[in-house]
């Protein structure tokens, strides 16, 4: 760790007495006052950068978020004022696609899906449902179709346990073990019509 | 018409991607008549104008003695090989010889500064480094470079060290800024001293990356953004800055261990100095203070502060 050069140091080697600082060892009485007094009327703004992963491809691109008035101990998030590439990844190098540029305006869209809708057979718009019930539903359908359609075997003979008539997209910007789980329990129900990160 | 041939694959450009050298050799025939300059245009309205306006004149000197000065001595080829290969501070600042070069650029400082508007204070600091002994001189350039500075001559020894800024600077730029490798955390990887603040430069194929100023030798080294230099730590990284005014000057601060180092957003405000846009922006430095954060970055013109 860097050694801290502080006040305290400083007074450490100094002779007893009073010690004083560059400005007033120079002889510039009072600029210090100033400066004190001149910064009462101002307040610390404070802002936070954060790194984390483009959500869009599978080329995992660093980003950095910049944001303003998070408040940890009120619990309060901030919110994004703009998103950049990080210079320092070693992916994009500080550069952002397209699609990446325009992450900010994806982030906080009004349309942008924030919790589980349905619309419902028949209906013209979406509802918002919870995730008991999604899960459920999902579940619910996807078994149905499962025994419906589940072919066990070819017409040959040759045992397959495939099953077509459902397909599985799962998301880009996931950790290797997301991608591996995901392909274990999907491709596990026999689905072959299914894509995530672990293929690329 | 379609062409007939297939089309090549050819990478497009997007943006500029950075590669960031480890670390920049300063240019000293620049650096200080560029900081002189800078410190001259802080002074109107700024509650620390004439102290910005002294430095100022300072600085000019450090620019005006850099020119003709002798060829400084590295330290012995044999070391400085063995410092390259694994990977320690060539000129680490214990290791540099006092020698007639550093001696003589810190008296044509002094003799630059002996003309300048100062304080009384000042000059009578100024009028005692003139007339050191050899060895009251070669003791002071000691505890310069051990930064242990004397409450009691303070002023004195901040004359020092702006030679010694000089000195260092010429030092840091013979060496070959490519073999330099990183050191320790929040040290210099030419001479091993602490970084006065840092910057976010907007240099073509480094945009938007960071590089840590050194207080002593003006090297700037890369360090990975929202990272503490003090103690590399990437949790509990925040950035404040004066509400109201422009955010190119922030403090890192660091919830890990405590520090804050000032950093430069000089890809947006390329005028900021490291050295000087510190000592003006003290005021940041009274607030974050109040905050509970201890100051990481070295500014010998801030010394005490």
């Amino acid at each position: 760790m860097l050694k801290e050069i502080s006040r305290r140091r400083f007074l450490g080697t100094g002779s007893a007495a009073l010690a004083g600082t560059a400005i007033g060892a120079f002889g510039f009485d009072g600029v210090e006052d100033a400066l004190a007094a001149s910064i009462r009327p101002f307040k610390l703004a404070q802002t936070s950068e954060t790194r984390n992963t483009c959500p869009y491809c599978s080329v995992g691109c660093g980003i950095i978020m910049y944001s303003k008035g998070a408040d940890k101990a009120a619990g309060k998030l901030g919110t994004i004022s703009f998103i950049d590439g990080d210079p320092d990844h070693p992916t994009n190098k500080g550069t952002l696609c397209p699609k990446g540029s325009g992450l900010l305006d994806f982030v906080n869209a009004e349309t942008r899906t924030k919790y589980p809708m349905v619309r419902k057979p028949g209906s013209d718009k979406w509802e918002r449902v919870t995730w008991d019930y999604a899960l459920d539903r999902i579940a619910r359908l996807m078994k149905d179709d499962r025994d419906a359609n589940f072919i066990a075997k070819n017409q040959d003979g040759t045992t397959v346990n495939r099953w077509l008539s459902t397909g599985f997209l799962a998301a880009s910007a996931t950790t290797n073990e997301t991608a591996w789980m995901t392909y274990k329990v999907v491709r596990s129900t026999g689905m072959l019509v299914f894509d995530n990160q672990a293929r690329v | 018409m379609s062409s007939p041939v297939a089309p090549q694959f050819q990478p497009v450009h997007i943006g500029d991607a950075a590669e960031p050298p480890l670390a920049v050799a300063p240019d000293p025939a620049s650096l200080f008549a560029r900081r002189a300059a800078r410190f001259r245009d802080l002074v109107p309205d700024h509650p620390l104008g004439p102290y910005l306006a002294f430095l100022g004149d300072l600085a000019g000197a450090q620019a005006a003695v850099v020119a003709d000065l002798p060829p400084p001595s590295l330290p012995a080829a044999e070391q400085m090989e063995r410092a390259y290969e694994h990977g320690m501070a060539p000129i680490a600042r214990a290791s540099v010889e006092v020698d007639a070069a550093m001696l003589d650029t810190l008296s044509r400082l002094f003799d630059a500064a002996a003309g300048m508007d100062m304080p009384e204070a000042s000059a009578a600091a100024l009028a005692g480094v003139r007339a050191a002994s050899p060895d009251e001189m070669r003791q002071m350039i000691g505890n310069v470079l051990e930064d242990a500075l004397p409450a009691h001559e303070l002023a004195e020894h901040v004359f020092v060290a702006a030679g010694l800024q000089v000195h260092f600077a010429r030092l840091a730029a013979s060496l070959a800024a490519e073999r330099l490798s990183s050191v320790a955390d929040g040290a210099c990887p030419a001479c091993g001293g602490p970084p006065v603040a840092s910057e976010v430069v907007g240099w073509s194929g480094a945009h938007g990356t960071r590089f840590v100023s050194c207080a002593t030798c003006a090297t700037r080294w890369h360090v990975v953004r929202i990272k503490c230099v003090a103690c590399s730590s990437t949790k509990g990284i925040r950035y404040s800055h004066v509400e109201g005014t422009a955010d190119t000057i922030k403090a890192e601060c660091c919830d890990a261990c405590g520090c804050y180092l000032k950093i430069f957003h000089t890809a947006t405000d390329p005028k900021l100095d490291p050295v000087a846009d510190d000592v003006a922006s003290a005021g940041l430095d009274l607030m974050v203070r109040e905050e509970g954060y201890r100051r990481a970055g070295f500014n010998v013109f801030l010394a005490g502060f």
